[in-house]
């Protein structure tokens, strides 16, 4: 157990460096530059673009770049905001906790509805209920998260005016229910194809289980068919759902920076896009850094309980 | 672009690696399909649209790309325009169809680049193992480590975007699954009788993996290749909605999407349509899919 | 990056004129200046009456996020939004053009001595009741400080273009400041006119000037104070107290930033937002704006021109024969009218008319396309096999860029295209990502044609030697904007005429003559002059549209509810 957690920490520092690698060549190879927002700025001259570039470090070779970048980051530097010359830790910091509240709701519904569903699917197997809710899956995942963000905020919020149409909340309104208000309809669409993947992923994992012998036992047993179906099918059904919950991470990250988009919600999605568009190099790659940690988390995480729960995963 | 709709091919991953069995027993295989109403809903879905996509626009009066300014707004279901027209007059409904063609170009295209390069990579890995499958599949881990909206989007400011670049970055952010897949399968494979009665028989390393591993890991693959494409389509709206998809006044189905966000007030059917067209597209591709998995794996059936 | 977020246009159709449209538009239709110096625009001229007391708040939704607090500092057009409101000037342009004193206690001319007459030797005479947020006198030595900050080269100067004429710059008393000119520059009072000053007890004490703790919590000296920040949602000022002008009015002003204008038009309508501030209402929601009930929409005109730029650089563009077809050909009614809702003026100039200098008596623009297809013709100019003219091998080819995802540019690109096809000129759309195109490929005039709002003027000053100078064509090594590599020995003459000089009555000839000179040469195709869609909630009285101002929340000190 300790040998696997060193090998997977080992390895997964390693991917942290791939991950820095292929980010910051990809970034900074791509055309265009931080440069470009100052140039319309009043006044502005060549030379005084090429000084802020020479202060900013661009005007170096690209691998020199590289290597200050990483050797600042080893140290616990992630450098400065191009932007707003900020450390790059406090302005993710200032946005993650808006991120994580979305994708928080967003997971809870997913996992209450998606696992009711997945379990009345398995119960009443190839009834019409279980054949809608599987066809309903599909085409929840079918749908362009953004596309079904737009429809939302029309139905919602155009049209109706029960919802806001974006926002973490009303300026000067700091009570509960207005950000929860706020929170419905981003959090229902972010958590639209993850109610198809758990509700599918659900049922797979109760009708492994459901013709098992200990269910047969228990059925035999002539317990009530809520209670096997709560106590023993459902509960050894839970295991593969952890393994999940952690490789989902990364599909969640990548829908809340669309959502966010959608319902400009300050997120650190919303501030990938804006930072990519500034080229706002520092904060991007940190973004990238955070976000390829907490997947390496989540699927280590996944892995851990994986073999903690089911004994027949090796560790090697 | 998002994940989420990208993602089911990892999740087959997960759901293949607890069905070593896939690949085998094929017999009845197009039985089992057709028992699967949603995917052969799916699969005339999938060719309806392509005819109508590629003989459609022949049949309408109407140019694509034809602007008439006078005629802007113009709602559906009224007057000679059946779809209505757009924000420039032009008719909605060629324009839906010719991008359908340039959607389902880039699903196609972006699906065959990812699957041969995911194929490839995945069988060296799965055959070799040792130092250069670790170091194959490391590569593929880290490129999987980027939510795939974030490698897509840092991609896209590489390119100036037309189909063939929109393909290549699409493909290239859509190939690790199916290594993973493939290395998975081949691993399996690699265990078995099969596989070492033709080593013993001299048979070479390329002709094993070509001849022997890969004809055996065809079903999966055929089922990440058609999920392949749902995601590709997806992944297209996804890079136009944010802005760095296909240029005008070329269409597709993505770039009318971003097109008509502001005009959902007033005009909502410029934004209902495309997004019907790309539900219904990449639905159809996943039930097919879906059928695919149940018709090529024996195990599914529990 | 005013050029490609520019959304708006200014209105020549006003709408049963209200009194504060009246005063938004100077009292006529197509208004060609503001009549006269609008002595009365202080907010007691308007029905209600402010509030003893600061009381209650405004939000203003932005669709673009303020990030840099420290005002010195390299920053965007947007931040501004925050400066006007925090931070102090020595003065401000009035809508009217001319300068009303902040931190001066007046200023400086030749009459009242504070100019020399060779407009060389400076002596500005500060307030003395200023006070710094945090209660610190404001002297002369903070302006020193600010002066000498700018063209500091070890900090990352917003503009150094203009204070680095300055010498000799010496603390007279607390009160007075003087300095000398390098040579006569007639914009730098403009340039002074958006130069926001910093504490200078606080910022020399930073560790790093260019990674300033001050941006946490910025200290000026404008009606508000800062209060927090959210990234990447709002900012919040409180009320000043200790102001020394009139107001502020409002308790609290919240800068709120909601990235897509679709959703900061929405929570307008939804009375989320007060005040829709930078581009405004886009005109497609115009119409549907106008209907809104508790909310007051007006187009206000802003100094931006709508051009397409040509890059005279290459072969196809030499040949002035080109650009005049080009020109011809543009169906700039349909553009202005169809997709604009028209609400932008059709202009020949690149000046805004609401300025002094402004020439109204150009040619108009007349969509010819027989008499383009005629000039092309002259100029030996032949259609090919495809119709695609061709003359010594060059063929009427090429791209037009702007930013990526601006919507009614990308529908005008599309309408230019028949329209020029039509001619036998094909132009192929290539946008690009704001980061790509404002980089070299627009400064180093690497583009071939787009399409781009240009604000030519220095604030309120008519001085355009950045974008038509050939010293300013940065891809032949010169400083500036001239991207459209315009060289000319007569424009050159012209603008150096203009800036050696404070006689306006001088400058103004030599203006005249230059917009005549642009409107020939045709370096840029003129489109319109913009207006924003300003939407305001009602009650929010005391805002005035300022032309001079990038942002129009420049007054925000003096807004009140009624």
């Amino acid at each position: 157990m300790a040998r696997f957690l060193v090998s997977r920490l080992a390895q997964s520092l390693l991917l942290l460096v791939l991950v820095s690698v292929i980010g910051f060549g990809v970034l900074h190879l791509a055309p265009g530059g931080p440069m470009a927002q100052f140039a319309l700025v009043p006044g502005m001259s060549q030379a005084q673009l090429a000084e802020i570039a020479h202060a900013m470090g661009l005007d170096q070779p690209l691998p020199l770049q590289y290597w200050q970048w990483f050797s600042r980051l080893l140290v616990g530097d992630w450098g400065h905001s191009y932007r707003d010359a900020q450390p790059v830790l406090a302005v993710i910091a200032a946005r993650l906790p808006a991120t994580l509240e979305l994708m928080g709701a967003a997971i809870a519904l997913a996992v209450l509805t998606g696992v009711t569903v997945g379990v009345l699917g398995a119960v009443r197997r190839d009834s019409a209920f279980d054949v809608l809710s599987t066809a309903g899956a599909m085409v929840a995942l079918s749908i362009p998260t953004f596309w079904f963000g737009l429809v939302t905020i029309y139905v919602f919020s155009v049209k109706l005016g029960w919802l806001p149409a974006g926002s973490r909340a009303t300026v000067g309104d700091a009570s509960l229910w207005g950000y929860v208000h706020h929170l419905i309809a981003p959090a229902c669409v972010l958590a639209l194809v993850e109610v198809a993947v758990w509700s599918r992923y659900m049922r797979s994992a109760m009708l492994d289980v459901i013709d098992q012998d200990f269910v047969r036992t228990a059925r035999a047993k002539g317990l009530p068919e809520r209670r096997v179906v709560l106590h023993h099918v459902l509960r050894n059904a839970w295991l593969p759902m952890i393994t999940l919950a952690g490789l989902e991470l990364p599909t969640l990250l990548g829908g809340a920076l669309v959502t966010e988009t959608v319902f400009t919600w300050p997120g650190m999605g919303r501030l990938f896009l804006d930072s990519l568009g500034y080229r706002d190099y520092p904060v991007v790659m940190g973004i990238l850094m955070v976000s390829a940690l907490l997947v390496l988390i989540g699927s280590l995480m996944a892995d851990l309980v994986g073999a903690v729960v089911d004994p027949r995963v090796r560790l090697d | 672009m998002t994940d989420a709709p990208l993602a089911p091919p990892r999740r087959l991953a997960a759901l293949l690696s607890r069905r070593p069995a896939a690949g085998r027993a094929r017999s009845g295989a197009l039985h089992r399909f057709l028992r699967h109403r949603l995917a052969v809903a799916g699969l005339a879905a999938i060719a309806l649209m392509l005819l109508a996509c590629w003989l459609g626009p022949l049949l309408i009066p109407y140019d694509q790309l034809f602007i008439d300014i006078r005629h802007r707004f113009a709602g559906p279901f009224a007057g000679p325009h059946v779809f209505g027209t757009d924000q420039l007059g032009r008719d909605l409904l060629v324009r839906l169809l010719m991008a359908g063609r340039i959607s389902l170009t880039i699903g196609f295209a972006a699906m065959a680049l990812s699957t041969a390069v995911g194929t490839a990579i995945g069988l060296v890995a799965g055959y070799r193992g040792g130092l250069v499958g670790a170091a194959l599949m490391r590569c593929v881990d880290a490129v999987l480590c980027f939510p795939s909206v974030f490698l897509l989007l840092a991609l896209a400011a590489f390119i100036r975007p037309n189909v063939v670049t929109i393909t290549l970055i699409i493909a290239a952010t859509g190939w690790m699954e199916v290594a993973r897949v493939v290395q998975g399968q081949i691993r399996t494979l690699k265990a078995r009788d099969f596989t070492l009665a033709a080593e013993l028989m001299g048979a070479s390393g390329f002709y094993v993996m070509t001849n022997e591993l890969l004809r055996n890991a065809v079903g999966p693959i055929i089922v990440a290749a058609t999920l392949t494409v749902a995601r590709a389509i997806l992944a297209e709206a996804y890079v136009s909605f944010l802005g760095y998809g296909i240029q005008a006044p070329v269409a597709s189905w993505g770039n009318m999407l971003n097109n008509a966000q502001q005009y959902l007030g007033s005009a909502p059917w410029l934004a209902i349509f495309p997004g019907l067209m790309i539900t219904v597209a990449v639905a159809s591709f996943n039930f097919v899919g879906d059928g695919l998995r149940d018709a090529l794996d024996a195990r599914v059936e529990l | 990056m005013s050029q490609d977020h520019d959304e708006a246009l200014p209105s020549a159709r006003t709408q049963g004129p209200s009194r504060r449209r009246l005063l938004a538009l100077g009292a006529s239709a197509g208004a060609l200046a503001f009549a006269g110096p609008l002595a009365g625009w202080v907010p007691g001229a308007l029905a209600a009456t402010p509030p003893t007391k600061p009381k209650g708040q405004a939000v203003i939704g932005l669709s673009q996020e303020p990030t840099v607090f420290q005002p010195l500092k390299l920053h965007i057009e947007v931040d501004e939004a925050v400066y006007m409101n925090l931070f102090g000037t020595l003065w401000r342009s009035n809508p009217d053009g001319s300068f009303a004193p902040d931190l001066a206690a007046e200023i400086p001319s030749v009459e009242n001595g504070g100019i020399s007459a060779d407009g060389l030797a400076w002596r500005v005479k500060l307030r003395p009741d200023v006070k710094w947020h945090d209660g610190t006198p404001f002297t002369a030595e903070d302006v020193k400080y600010n002066l000498a900050l700018l063209v500091d080269p070890k900090f990352l100067s917003g503009r150094r273009a203009g204070h680095d004429l300055l010498r000799d710059v010496t603390v007279v008393s607390p009160t007075e400041i003087t300095w000398r000119m390098e040579r006569p520059y007639a914009p730098y009072p403009a340039i002074l006119s958006w130069t926001w000053f910093g504490p200078k007890h606080i910022l020399e004490k930073e560790a790093d000037i260019n990674k300033p703790a001050f941006a946490q919590n910025p200290v000026g000296t404008g009606p508000f104070r800062w209060g927090e920040r959210v990234p990447g949602d709002h900012i919040t000022l409180k009320a000043y107290e200790g102001y020394h002008g009139p107001g502020p009015f409002l308790e609290t002003l919240v800068i709120k930033y909601v990235p897509d204008l679709t959703v900061l038009y929405t929570q307008f309508q939804t009375g989320d937002i007060d005040y829709i501030g930078l581009q405004g209402i886009t005109p497609d929601h115009y119409d549907e704006a106008k209907t809104l009930k508790g909310q007051v929409v007006q187009p206000v005109p802003k100094a931006t021109i709508e051009n397409l730029a040509l890059n005279t650089g290459l072969p196809v563009f030499k040949d002035r024969a080109v650009r005049e077809a080009l020109y011809l050909a543009v169906d700039k009614k349909s553009i202005i009218e169809q997709l604009y809702y028209g609400l932008p003026v059709p202009t020949e100039s690149y000046l805004p008319m609401q300025s002094w200098a402004f020439n109204p008596d150009l040619p108009a623009q007349s969509y010819d396309p027989e008499k383009a297809k005629a000039t092309l013709d002259a100029a030996g100019w032949a259609p090919g096999p495809d119709g695609i003219r061709v003359k010594d091998g060059v063929r009427l080819e090429f791209t037009n860029s702007t930013t990526a995802g601006n919507h009614l540019r990308e529908q005008a690109q599309q309408l230019l295209q028949q329209n020029w096809l039509e001619i036998g000129a094909r132009m192929t759309i290539s946008n690009l990502p704001p980061a790509v195109m404002w980089g070299d490929y627009w400064m180093l005039s690497k583009f071939e044609s787009a399409m781009v709002g240009i604000d030519f003027m220095v604030g309120p000053d008519p001085d355009a030697t950045d974008y038509f100078s050939s010293h300013a064509i940065a891809a032949k090594g010169g400083g500036g904007q001239n991207t459209t590599q315009f060289d000319s020995p007569e424009a050159d003459a012209l603008l150096k005429d203009g800036a050696a000089t404070v006689d306006r009555a001088q400058r103004k000839a030599a203006y005249l003559k230059l917009q005549a000179l642009t409107r020939r040469e045709l370096p840029y195709l003129p489109l319109f002059q913009y207006a924003m869609v300003q939407g305001v909630k009602a009650g929010l009285e005391g805002y005035v549209p300022n032309i001079n101002t990038q942002e129009n929340c420049w007054n925000a000190g003096e807004w009140y509810w009624a």
